[in-house]
């Protein structure tokens, strides 16, 4: 993707200091970039400049007054200076301001040490007031996982802007009202999902977590940097600790977001009391029995490399259902792309103009890709396509084309993209043959994927560049996963798109480089965080206790090819996998030693744990780790003719979880527990004959499900979505088809 | 004084002044002269006729000046530091604590734990206020820095208990509800200013 113009250099002079930028930055950017204070209240790099607090003013010579430094882009040759007695006692004035009846509760407020409000009005000295306004009645409000109170809200709208623009829930918005206007949120029961994100970037003590309110100063908390566990974007946080116990979870809001699973599912700790020795001897003995280890891909790359190096050494089968079809579609992938690793990852995302989602539901398989969506929607009105067989009516105001295709038909429809996108000129014969012979027509009446609905889709990218095609783990569980995996391949290759694979589950993608994967179980399984004859288990019910991933070191593969560290926030006192490893002759001292062991083949770079970063740049650039490199591949493969499409006629079962749930570790969190329904349509109710709050009961990969019926009315069809979150160590038995058909076992209450 | 001065160890080359003494006996008739003079100069009787006067005054002119301890105790200063004392609000009867945490904070000794909480009234709780009186060192630090004068000390000085934990917990600093009326204000270390009447700045109130 090459730029159509080349961008300008300018020279701005900022304090006398001489800085070159890009044309397009504004003069705040030109400046933060080059370290230079200038006071903000709202503004927040992530979003758009807000505007609201005019903290930022500065002056530039030769220009009559004050300039709003956040929204003004930078003209060559311009002098600024940031600070003189006149912009001083304007800053002065509008601290004074928004000091008028904030009530004087600091003692007991949560912010207070961390606040904004408390750190510029002590910046600007600001010792007498005199302004003065009747105070309205100003009630707290409660909104589920948050609290809101206004007396304390100082109406900078950072909330608002992140939560349209990165969570793009659209659910916060100004009740205008002069000095009574307020922030309200007008999606309370339905829309808003609670990710957390307008506490996180509010300034002051307005916006904070019912849960954490109150129980601890902010200063208090030791804070230990970590990577989000639950999902594979692996994002930057904090845990904050005092004696043992996590209080709360926090972010470098500035630049990065969490979705609530991070932010509120912090308390998934796996306490043991001590070294258990009977049970390690249990596991000794199970592992001299096993010929299979049997795991989940929520765990570290290091632990997956002892896992591997357990293999090497002694023969086990490696089985991992969530990673294994993504491994396949990796190998596909690479075999006619000639690269080891897809395109492009979050940042492609957010700076798209044009987006195709096939195959995840990706607000609740991993919400940084929604909240990148969104981003590229409202910074760049970028092109939403989502194609899914179930519509997303929380993605209704991002997705500006929805395309529906029949449960089954994923071969088909990818067919029928590689057929709409790919550039003929430069392909090799056979794929071009083997394009112009598919039968557009046939594909298209099975998957129920209209030729204009295509034609509309291939019409949106005309005058626009920065595509990127997402795609999620529907293809990667689908039996035909390798040919779906080419034809993706071939459309990056040959079609000018990005391709975003996303892993599955957290370290999906570390799983699939590292270790190589078998299909078959064997006589006797270890399960490691799954189901096993012998199960060693973080979630506190397995035969012999392992440490969760927020009480150990180690490094996550993430969706942006990036190896991210993750510390421990909590002591774990028993037995971890490196000492089974260790006394089974696969030694090391300590887990993290396996760090700079990871495949160098793969794209690792052979970088000691204690060498990694964990913080972000001055301009918000992820430092954290290092980026995988991609590796050149033999490109050879020739594509398969695609086979019947299959008919998933009846009642359909689709396996995905609820927002802000990914796993039973989620579910183990106790901010985050509820009960899981099965949720679906009134047509499929119809269909079959329950009616909400029935209880139903069925088997899928040998897992019995007993749950609660509810119809969801933004649902329609026969697809219903069952989650897997809280079928603890079996959640992760996931082999079969993201789709199932169902049989029911019907019992009313 | 400077700091050198006080740093200097050299006793050698100070100015010492000399009291003015006899002479010391040398020999061994001088010491027995010294003996014998003292002993029969009647000088213990002086001292010892304090003691009987004041004996004869507790005896017979009720004039007893022995504190009986328990049963009686001596006035001490109100800025003595003892085991402190939680005060309430005198129009609410609330407890006074915010649960700022400062005392916990500053506590060099580390004794003072607290816990927080959200509770039902939208206010912040104290649920657990606990100070370990096997460590706390009673330097005031606590009273000092309470911005409501919450913590203060007392003057209950007696710390002998069969358990370390009788004295403890919140609810026993606490003023007793009952007493109320008697809470004295604190005087002594952390209490405000005798002109702080005369700091306070006046904010606007337009309305």
């Amino acid at each position: 993707m090459s730029k159509d113009k080349e961008i300008k250099m300018i020279t701005v002079t900022i304090d006398g200091k001489v800085c070159q930028a890009p044309y397009g930055k504004t003069i705040l950017q030109i400046a933060r970039e080059n370290g230079i204070y200038i006071p903000t209240m709202c503004y927040l790099t992530k979003v758009k400049p807000i505007a609201s607090c005019r903290m930022c003013v500065v002056e530039i010579a030769g220009v009559e007054g004050m300039i709003l430094s956040c929204q003004e882009v930078a003209t060559d040759g311009i002098e600024v200076t940031t600070n003189t007695p006149q912009l001083y006692t304007q800053r002065q004035n509008i601290m004074k301001l928004y000091d008028v009846n904030h009530p004087l509760e600091c003692g007991v407020c949560d912010k207070s040490g961390e606040c904004d409000l408390q750190n510029k009005t002590l910046e600007f000295n600001v010792a007498t007031q005199n302004f003065t306004t009747r105070e309205p009645h100003r009630a707290v409000e409660n909104w589920g996982f948050i609290s809101y109170d206004p007396a304390l809200c100082i109406m900078c709208e950072k909330c608002v802007h992140v939560c349209n623009e990165i969570v793009g829930d659209e659910s916060l918005a100004i009740s205008v009202g002069g000095y009574k206007s307020t922030i309200v949120n007008k999606n309370l029961d339905d829309g808003c999902h609670e990710c957390g994100e307008c506490m996180s970037v509010c300034p002051v003590g307005a916006l904070v977590s019912t849960h954490f309110k109150y129980s601890s100063n902010a200063w208090e908390l030791t804070k230990i940097p970590a990577a989000c566990s639950h999902c594979s974007s692996g994002c930057e946080l904090s845990y904050e600790v005092k004696q043992d116990k996590i209080y709360r979870v926090t972010n470098n809001y500035e630049f990065s977001s969490l979705c609530g699973a991070g932010r509120f599912g912090y308390d998934f700790e796996n306490r043991t009391n001590g070294k258990d020795e009977i049970d390690f001897n249990n596991a000794l003995d199970a592992f001299a029995k096993a010929d299979t280890i049997r795991f989940s891909a929520t765990i570290s790359n290091e632990e997956a490399l002892i896992l591997q190096r357990l293999k090497e050494a002694k023969g086990y089968k490696l089985v991992c259902d969530e990673a294994k079809g993504y491994q396949d579609f990796l190998k596909a992938y690479s075999r006619i792309s000639g690269k080891s690793l897809y395109g492009g990852d979050l940042a492609t995302i957010k700076s798209s103009k044009v987006i195709v989602v096939f195959g995840s539901r990706v607000d609740s398989d991993n919400p940084m890709v929604k909240y990148a969506i969104s981003t590229a929607s409202k910074h760049h009105r970028a092109r939403v396509m989502y194609m899914h067989p179930i519509e997303d009516t929380n993605l209704s105001n991002i997705v500006t084309q929805y395309i529906k295709y029949e449960v089954g038909s994923e071969e088909g429809v990818a067919a029928l993209l590689a057929h709409a996108l790919v550039d003929r000129d430069n392909l090799d014969e056979d794929t071009k043959v083997f394009l112009d012979n598919l039968d557009i027509g046939n594909l298209s009446a099975e998957s129920n994927v209209g030729e204009e609905e295509i034609d509309t889709l291939v019409q949106s990218l005309s005058k626009r560049k920065d595509f990127t095609l997402v795609v999620g783990a529907d293809l990667y569980s689908h039996p035909r996963v390798e040919n779906i995996a080419k034809l993706i391949a071939l459309i990056e290759k040959h079609g000018s798109f990005d391709v975003v694979a996303i892993p599955p589950a957290t370290n999906a993608l570390g799983v699939a480089l590292i270790c190589e994967l078998d299909n078959q179980v064997g006589d006797y399984t270890i399960g490691y965080n799954s189901r096993g004859d012998f199960t060693l288990s973080a979630l506190g019910e397995g035969d012999l206790d392992m440490p969760s991933l927020n009480q150990q070191e180690g490094t996550f593969t993430t969706i942006n090819k990036q190896v991210v560290p993750t510390n421990a926030a909590l002591e774990y006192k028993g037995y971890v996998l490196n000492d089974i490893a260790s006394t089974l002759g696969v030694k090391r001292e300590y887990t993290i030693d396996y760090t700079q062991e990871l495949p160098i083949d793969k794209g690792y770079q052979g970088v000691a744990f204690d060498d990694l970063k964990v913080d972000f740049g001055i301009n918000g650039e992820d430092l954290r780790g290092y980026r995988l490199q991609t590796q050149g591949v033999d490109s050879d493969s020739i594509l398969e003719e695609i086979a019947p499409l299959p008919t998933y006629d009846g009642l359909v079962l689709y396996r995905a979880n609820a927002i802000n749930q990914f796993s039973p570790f989620t579910h183990k969190a106790k901010e985050l527990q509820s009960q899981e329904f099965l949720r679906g349509s009134s047509q499929f109710a119809l269909a079959a004959k329950i009616s909400d709050g029935d209880e139903v009961k069925f088997e899928l990969d040998g897992v019995k499900y007993t749950r609660v019926f509810k119809i969801d009315t933004s649902m329609k069809g026969t697809v219903a979505i069952n989650p897997t979150n809280d079928k603890g160590l079996s959640s992760t038995l996931v082999s079969s088809y993201r789709y199932a058909k169902l049989i029911l076992d019907v019992q009313n209450k | 004084m400077s700091l050198e001065k006080f740093k200097d160890r050299n006793i050698g080359n100070q100015n010492y002044t000399l009291i003015g003494h006899e002479a010391f006996p040398q020999t061994s008739g001088e010491k027995f002269e010294r003996v014998m003079k003292r002993m029969l100069k009647g000088e213990l009787f002086v001292g010892l006729w304090v003691t009987l006067r004041t004996m004869f005054q507790a005896l017979f002119k009720g004039e007893m000046h022995t504190t009986k301890y328990p049963f009686e105790k001596l006035p001490i200063s109100p800025r003595y530091r003892a085991i402190h004392e939680m005060l309430r609000l005198l129009e609410s009867g609330h407890y006074r604590c915010i649960g700022c945490g400062l005392c916990e904070q500053i506590c060099i000794s580390d004794c003072i734990r607290m816990d927080t909480r959200y509770d039902e009234n939208q206010r912040k709780e104290v649920s657990e206020y606990t100070i370990n009186f096997g460590r706390c060192i009673f330097c005031g630090y606590c009273a000092e820095v309470c911005p409501e004068l919450a913590i203060v000390h007392g003057p209950r000085y007696e710390t002998s208990s069969e358990q370390r934990a009788s004295f403890s917990l919140f609810e026993d600093m606490l003023t007793p509800i009952d007493a109320l009326k008697q809470q004295k204000e604190y005087p002594g270390f952390g209490a405000i200013s005798p002109n702080a009447d005369e700091n306070i700045k006046k904010t606007p109130l337009a309305y």
